[in-house]
């Protein structure tokens, strides 16, 4: 991570994971993800940006432990959760404090929504659970369609449930795969406010993943450009722009304009 | 103001450490798969045990007997299940397709009963339209003698087809499997585009040009497909073409067994046989594939019915309801008929003590089948490597054995290990004076036998021959399941089995007991396997009504017979209410 990163972030915010040396590649020798190292902090929004196929998802699938890296480490909170040492126990992904947004929601078919959000919360008494799920709907707006199944609702409505789901947890990390891509513009903004707004106040680190230079630049606290599994370029967002990619290939153009619009 | 990540010392690498030792521990994850990788390659070789046995007796020496039959009964064998399945398979796919075509573009009274009933004749297994059709179709049965008395013919003076030769058995056959071909290629008429014909329509092609250049080329693999299984059942064919008196391989097999008393020739027979079924296997499979690639849009338009006159309405019907007859309501009214008309209580209560033991097989066996499959089916999704994708297809092998094949290829390694057992207990007794058998039986063990010809080994038989079919189904609704279901799930604290339990089993729940019907149904049917494998005298339905017709006391088990059919109907009934109404399976919204 650079030493811009660290001088924005150390005074204020607590480091929550660290990505080290990652690699990995789903066929041997073909990499995905190539020496990547990366910090997040808490309550913080870190944007991962990248065309498609550049490996910004299997990042987010490593970090939550559904992939095992072939190279490197991850830490969360400072304990090693992904080793590519064999001998390092890999810790499974239903038992990291990760939250998980998915690109299609994944909403489960068959539950109503507040049992969605119910689904995450284990160890507590049915009550306990049907009371914070309640909460976090209603954090989200959508307290009055905790009994609707998902498939009414509409695409916002249910990137909302999903991340609520996703919270229902406590995760200390969040990780968003482009959450909003799916929806129109007008409602894409909305939603964007009341997600990072709740994310914010959770005081959860968030890696989220976007192909939109503009909603990269507008809401993240920190940006990274990723490029055929390496991250290329990172800064804050009004820097990110002006700097030369590391990996000597065309200078990361479209920004420029994604700039523009962004400051307006 | 930007800097190059901080490089990692070189001395104390941990990720140079790390490779090495994942180079070394590759070796290790060869050797030591995941328990779910495990658990699936057990199951699946258990399963397919009958399959690997058969193959396993090309290797052996049948003392001579192979030659025999080569000689002799061989050429017989191969000449008529060839004709058989050939004639079949044509009859089934011009039927089938056909009706299917009349029922889905074409719009006449009675189109919607006619469409549903055409599935009714897979609930009569063929070997009882046999038994019915030369009951009503003999020399002294009522057809016959009614011709009789009203021409005052006598013996001799007329001709009349008999129906206990292989023409008949290719009548019999194919009015009772055309529903395969039927059922796919309405699905395929249904699935394709309107657009299509339409298109061929004002490029100026008549209806029934454009039904040859655009609709059938565009189903010919659905169709290919459902021939296929029409295929694979006539080749397995036990019962009815036992009934006809005509010698094909499947019979062929039974009797080396039974009257050779070579197994091991009968295994090369089996083997044989299993060839051919590979052979249509494979037709089947690539058909499938294409299938895919025809698919067209999921949003599609309707194929709007053209109406039909008088005269065509008339001549769709009689199309349409002429297959109905002959493979559901004449064998089902004949054994109708036999049990109002002998009015015996005790025949009603036999039937029902049989039903028992069939109900019993049924339900042990279809539960058991849901979950293997269920297991089966999500280590291979979780995994998607080879080992696992081999064992999946290593379980649905069975399917495609005839059951004389599978009843043979089960009996040969089950006596073995029950030799082996005998070996030791004797070995035992011999030694330290243990007397095993006694310890468990009592004093007089009635028989040695622990794995032969015990309920456990029919049960067995039954996923070999049945895993496949639930297999089948399962797989497909676990493909649409997203992963990133799992992925969710996972990531919110769910391990793989919870997953399994709180997302899979209530998402595709329907689809799961689906496949358990079909299951059950298929056992309540199935006559070869539990002929040869059950214990002595264990009846179930199907081997009762066997025995009865073989004795030439059909009456007698008229009862037995209605019951399989009612049994059968059920799915047929639940299926099309249910695989109608697929919005719970639905991962999409």
């Amino acid at each position: 991570m650079t030493a811009a990163a660290d001088s924005v972030h150390n005074e204020t915010a607590k480091l929550l994971a660290e990505v080290c040396g990652l690699g990995f590649a789903y066929v041997r020798g073909v990499e995905v993800v190539c020496d990547l190292d990366l910090k997040l902090y808490a309550g913080k929004v870190h944007c991962l940006l990248g065309d498609s196929g550049c490996g910004k998802s299997t990042l987010l699938r490593l970090i939550a432990g559904l992939e095992r890296p072939t190279k490197g480490t991850i830490q969360i909170d400072g304990e090693t959760v992904s080793c590519a040492d064999r001998s390092v126990r890999h810790c499974k992904p239903e038992r990291r404090a990760v939250g998980f947004v998915f690109q299609d929601y994944a909403l489960f078919p068959h539950l109503s929504v507040l049992r969605n959000v119910m689904f995450g919360m284990r160890g507590k008494p049915k009550t306990e659970r049907r009371a914070a799920a309640a909460e976090l709907l209603d954090r989200v707006g959508l307290a009055d369609y905790a009994s609707k199944m998902p498939h009414t609702l509409s695409g916002g409505q249910q990137q909302r449930v999903a991340l609520a789901r996703a919270l229902g947890r406590n995760p200390k990390l969040m990780l968003l795969d482009e959450p909003f891509t799916g929806l129109d513009t007008t409602l894409r903004e909305e939603i964007r406010g009341v997600t990072l707004r709740v994310l914010r106040e959770s005081g959860v680190a968030t890696l989220m993943v976007t192909h939109d230079p503009a909603e990269a630049l507008l809401v993240a606290d920190y940006v990274s450009v990723m490029r055929q599994g390496r991250l290329i370029l990172d800064g804050l967002p009004e820097d990110v722009c002006t700097l030369e990619p590391r990996d000597k290939g065309p200078a990361v153009v479209r920004l420029k304009p994604a700039v523009d619009k962004a400051s307006k | 103001m930007l800097k190059t990540p901080a490089p990692i010392p070189e001395t104390n690498d941990p990720l140079a450490d790390g490779a090495a030792s994942q180079r070394r521990l590759r070796f290790f994850r060869v050797g030591l798969p995941s328990p779910w990788t495990l658990l699936c390659l057990v199951i699946s070789v258990v399963v397919a045990l009958p399959v690997l046995v058969v193959l396993y007796s090309l290797t052996q020496d049948s003392q001579g007997d192979w030659a025999h039959l080569a000689e002799t009964r061989l050429p017989g064998y191969l000449k008529n299940t060839a004709i058989i399945a050939v004639s079949v398979c044509a009859i089934c796919a011009v039927v089938g397709t056909t009706t299917a075509w009349l029922v889905t573009t074409c719009d006449f009274p009675g189109r919607r009963l006619l469409a549903w009933a055409l599935i009714l004749p897979l609930a009569v297994p063929a070997y009882l339209a046999a038994y019915a059709y030369t009951d009503l179709l003999q020399f002294a049965g009522p057809v016959q003698a009614w011709l009789r008395d009203t021409y005052g013919w006598g013996r001799g003076d007329y001709w009349f087809p008999d129906l206990r030769t292989r023409a008949g058995a290719i009548v019999i056959l194919s009015a009772t499997l055309y529903p395969y071909v039927y059922l796919a290629a309405r699905t395929a008429f249904v699935e394709q585009s309107a657009n299509a014909m339409e298109a061929a329509r004002t490029l100026g092609r008549g209806p029934w040009h454009a039904f040859l250049t655009v609709a059938l080329p565009l189903a010919r693999p659905s169709i290919a497909a459902g021939t296929a299984l029409v295929l694979m059942e006539t080749l397995a064919d036990f019962g009815a073409v036992d009934y006809c008196a005509v010698d094909t391989l499947a019979t062929g097999v039974y009797h080396t067994w039974r009257s050779l008393e070579n197994p091991t020739a009968a295994a090369q027979l089996a083997s044989m046989l299993l060839g051919i079924v590979v052979l249509a296997i494979a037709i089947e499979t690539i058909a499938r594939r294409r299938a895919r690639h025809h698919q067209l849009s999921t949003r599609l338009q309707r194929v709007k019915r053209q109406r039909l006159g008088l005269f065509g309405s008339l001549a769709a019907f009689a199309v349409c309801a002429l297959p109905i007859l002959a493979g559901f309501a004449l064998p089902a009214g004949v054994f109708l008929h036999m049990a109002i008309t002998t009015g015996d209580d005790r025949a009603w209560e036999v039937a029902v003590d049989h039903g028992r033991n069939s109900l019993m097989l049924a339900s042990i066996a279809c539960i058991a089948a849901m979950i293997l499959a269920v297991l089966v089916a999500y280590a291979h999704r979780l995994s998607r490597g080879p080992v696992t994708a081999l064992a999946a297809r290593l379980a649905g092998t069975g399917y495609a054995l005839p059951g004389t094949v599978l009843g043979l290829g089960l009996l040969i390694p089950l006596t073995w290990m029950d030799f082996k057992i005998y070996e030791l207990t004797e070995a035992l007794s011999d030694k330290w004076g243990i007397d095993l058998f006694a310890y468990v039986y009592g004093k007089e063990p009635e028989t040695y036998l622990i794995l032969s010809g015990t309920v456990f080994a029919v049960l067995l038989g039954y996923q070999t021959r049945f895993l496949g079919v639930a297999l089948a189904m399962i797989q497909s609704a676990f493909g649409r399941v997203k992963p990133s279901l799992d992925d969710a799930a996972r990531t919110l604290g769910a391990s793989r089995a919870w997953v399994v339990l709180r997302v899979h089993v209530p998402m595709l729940s329907v689809s799961i007991f689906a496949a358990g019907l079909l299951v059950f149904v298929d056992v309540v049917k199935e006559l070869p396997a539990t002929l040869m494998l059950r214990p002595f005298n264990f009846e179930t339905l199907a081997v009762r009504t066997y025995q009865m017709a073989s004795d030439e006391r059909l009456e007698t088990a008229s009862f037995s017979a209605l019951l399989i059919i009612a049994i059968g109907l059920i799915p047929v009934i639940v299926l099309t209410f249910l695989l109608s109404d697929r919005r719970r399976d639905k991962p999409d919204h």
